[in-house]
């Protein structure tokens, strides 16, 4: 019966049905991520943010890391190329000149705007060199050392004819915001995905032996998880980062930190590990192919793991968003990383003092910034999380 | 009855082994800085001007008892703090439970103040929200809970301390007025501090709202559409009655449950929010004793007090559960 009725609708709707049987789950959970709107917006979002993070040396105009890269321009407003101004328009985006002269009256640095003077901006301009694919691990110790030079490149999107452009302003020792945020962005991703990945292995261990063992490996290693549980992350991490010798490199505090940020963080992706491995050992699917005589690997590899990496993926997904927030919460504080870094945190620490609030708050622009990456990670470790659930239909 | 004392000492006992094994880790931190009290202590005194030399320092290692095995201090450590007493801190040369005193009971307090309101707000909300059938309300409260996760509170805190300036050129931190700082304990003083404290609980309040507001809306939704619900509707029950009355009491379970991570997130937010608001008299105690002073023994003790704090408040909720909820009850007595 069920075929007529088929035959009736038509070979568009048999082709959907059939791609439909036929998908695999990757595709599944892509169909059903698509039609999550929000989910959406946010994962384009993301991607976009991890690419300004990716090519942040070429999308940024000067070099983030030197205090006074620009000596005149100290806590400078933001400059927005224009088209237009009081003397018609121009294809070319440009920025009125500033000039700047001592006051005969007040004898002071006195910075003023030449309507009159356009800069015009240029792209794909050569400026500081920066270096792709440049590797190196520097970690206390000889034996591990290893560096890689990369390629040079001093191509950047965007400069101008003399003088500066700083489209977020400059902070108080004269470093382009912009770049900054970008170079931020990128440290801030690869310290919270060192963390995940480090806390996501131990999870694995840890909990993967539990869940595979069960009986009392399982009662002990859920006490030693809960324990750990129990105790307040940030505190520890507090207790932890107190360690870190002032004399350490960058590198040195940015590999430390995602160490102890995946070391504090595993109980729970543990816990969740052996949740799922737990309940997908007793499923039925696993009887049945253990009844047609598959071996223990097999079904381990065929049939527990894909179902189980969705899982798995969200889980990390999810957890993202904590590992950034607790970074910047800790460089906010000064623990983690500190000024010379451009990590989130960092940044904001520079916008919590009294005069900064007050009277440069363009430097508060990473703040949105920031605030955007979580929405965006949560948004689409939600609707992953939604589009992985094969039972999730049922609820809008 | 008998079998209830076997369930709460069963849990007391779950719990004292929580904590052990906190004190473990706690003490393997401690130790785990580099330079023992020993060295310390006659640091300090050689640049009072007396030298010193290596025995000096193995002799006042004898005297503080270092020069005993890992688990041996341990043990003493771990007796000692059961009674309250976490030894001298060797940087401020000062007893640690004295160092700690009220600041620590202020702090507490705060937090489950915090946790208080958060849930004062998140059940009745999450409830309602749960029943509603409208698009707005849901989404907006989605909104919510994701900005609760979005804008951590030193953010917030960083806004309120910019809006108060601009607006009572206060920048309202700390928690005392200066005339109340050091004077005792009286009702005046009380006053005044209720009057600055609400500040930092909403902002330790904040997040820990939006998380409970999810968590109560989704356990609602479970269960508005299980059959006793549907039952109880056809025995010609309706309205908030049904509503309170079936679904809210059985939802109660899990949120009574998760009150311990609940309070473990807003210690979270403690030393941060404290470090703001410049909460010399409470949390701020804490980030200054981890992280910049390298105070080991300090440091032990608050992460140890705090975990016992989440450990005593499972326990309670525990045994909370145990007497409200008739399935686990029947569970526990066989």
């Amino acid at each position: 019966m069920t075929d007529t009725v088929e035959m009736k609708q038509g070979g568009v709707a048999d082709k959907a049905k059939e791609a439909y049987f036929t998908a695999s789950q990757g595709q599944l959970i892509w169909a059903r991520f698509k039609r999550n709107r929000a989910a959406m917006i946010a994962g384009f979002a993301l991607l976009l943010m991890i690419l300004m993070g990716l090519f942040a040396p070429f999308l940024s105009p000067y070099n983030p890391t030197i205090a006074g890269i620009d000596k005149d321009y100290r806590n400078g407003p933001p400059q927005m190329p224009m088209f237009c101004d009081q003397n018609g328009c121009s294809l070319r985006p440009f920025l009125h000149t500033l000039e700047r002269k001592r006051s005969l009256t007040t004898l002071r640095w006195e910075t003023t705007v030449n309507t009159e003077k356009r800069r015009y901006v240029q792209f794909f301009v050569p400026g500081w060199e920066y270096r792709v694919g440049a590797f190196g691990i520097d970690l206390p110790g000889r034996s591990f050392d290893f560096t890689s030079r990369g390629l040079a490149f001093d191509t950047h999107l965007f400069g101008i004819e003399e003088g500066g452009i700083h489209i977020f302003g400059t902070d108080g020792t004269g470093k382009d915001v912009f770049s900054r945020t970008l170079h931020a962005i990128w440290t801030s991703l690869a310290v919270g995905t060192l963390g995940v990945f480090i806390a996501f292995v131990l999870a694995l261990i840890i909990g993967g032996i539990a869940g595979y063992y069960g009986g009392w490996i399982d009662s002990i290693l859920q006490m030693v998880t809960d324990a750990v549980r129990t105790v307040p992350q940030i505190p520890l991490f507090m207790a932890l980062a107190a360690f870190i010798p002032d004399e350490w490199s960058s590198e040195t505090r940015f590999f430390f930190i995602s160490i102890i940020l995946g070391l504090v963080g595993w109980p729970t992706l543990a816990r969740r590990v052996r949740t799922h491995l737990l309940t997908e050992r007793s499923q039925e699917y696993v009887l049945a192919a253990q009844l047609c005589g598959a071996s223990s690997s097999h079904v381990i590899r065929r049939h527990l793991l894909p179902s189980f990496t969705s899982y798995i993926i969200v889980d990390l997904m999810i957890s993202f968003p904590y590992m950034v927030r607790t970074e910047t919460a800790l460089s906010f504080i000064g623990l983690g990383l500190k000024d010379p870094v451009n990590s989130l945190g960092a940044l904001l620490q520079n916008v919590s003092k009294a005069d900064v609030l007050k009277n440069y708050q363009w430097e508060a622009i990473p703040v949105i910034f920031f605030v955007a990456l979580v929405l965006a990670f949560v948004f689409v470790g939600d609707g992953l999380r939604d589009a992985a659930d094969p039972y999730s239909k049922s609820k809008k | 009855m008998l079998q209830f004392a076997q369930f709460v000492l069963m849990r007391a006992a779950m719990a004292v082994f929580t904590l052990v094994m906190v004190s473990f880790i706690v003490f393997s931190l401690m130790e785990a800085v580099p330079g023992d009290c020993a060295e310390r202590y006659l640091a300090f005194k050689n640049t009072q001007g007396s030298g010193i030399s290596v025995e000096d320092i193995e002799a006042e290692r004898v005297r503080l008892g270092l020069d005993k095995p890992f688990v041996t201090r341990w043990g003493v450590w771990i007796v000692n703090a059961f009674q309250g007493d976490f030894g001298i801190s060797c940087i401020i040369r000062q007893d640690v439970s004295q160092l700690l005193g009220d600041k620590f009971w202020i702090s507490l307090g705060i937090c489950l103040t915090a946790l208080f309101f958060a849930y004062l707000i998140a059940v009745p909300v999450g409830i309602i929200s749960a029943t509603s059938k409208s698009p707005w309300v849901n989404h907006s409260l989605r909104l919510v809970s994701y900005l609760g996760l979005a804008i951590p509170n030193f953010l917030l805190a960083l806004v309120v301390i910019l809006v108060s300036i601009e607006l009572f050129g206060d920048s309202l931190t700390g928690l005392f007025s200066k005339e109340y700082r050091d004077a005792p304990w009286s009702w005046d003083k009380f006053m005044d501090f209720l009057s600055r404290a609400w500040l930092p609980i909403f902002l330790l309040g904040w997040s820990a709202t939006a998380f409970a507001l999810q968590t109560v809306r989704a356990l609602m939704l479970d269960e508005i559409g299980k059959l006793y619900v549907t039952a109880a509707a056809a025995r010609g029950i309706s309205g908030s009655r049904l509503l309170w009355r079936y679904p809210a009491r059985h939802s109660m379970g899990p949120i009574i449950n998760s009150l311990g991570f609940d309070l473990n997130r807003i210690f979270n937010e403690l030393p941060i929010v404290a470090l703001i608001m410049v909460m010399t008299e409470a949390g701020k105690l804490l980030s200054d004793a981890l992280a910049y002073s390298n105070d080991q023994q300090l440091a032990g003790a608050i992460i140890f007090l705090l975990t016992a704090s989440i450990v005593f408040l499972n326990f309670v909720t525990d045994i909370a559960l145990a007497l409200i909820d008739p399935r686990v009850r029947k569970g526990m007595l066989g």
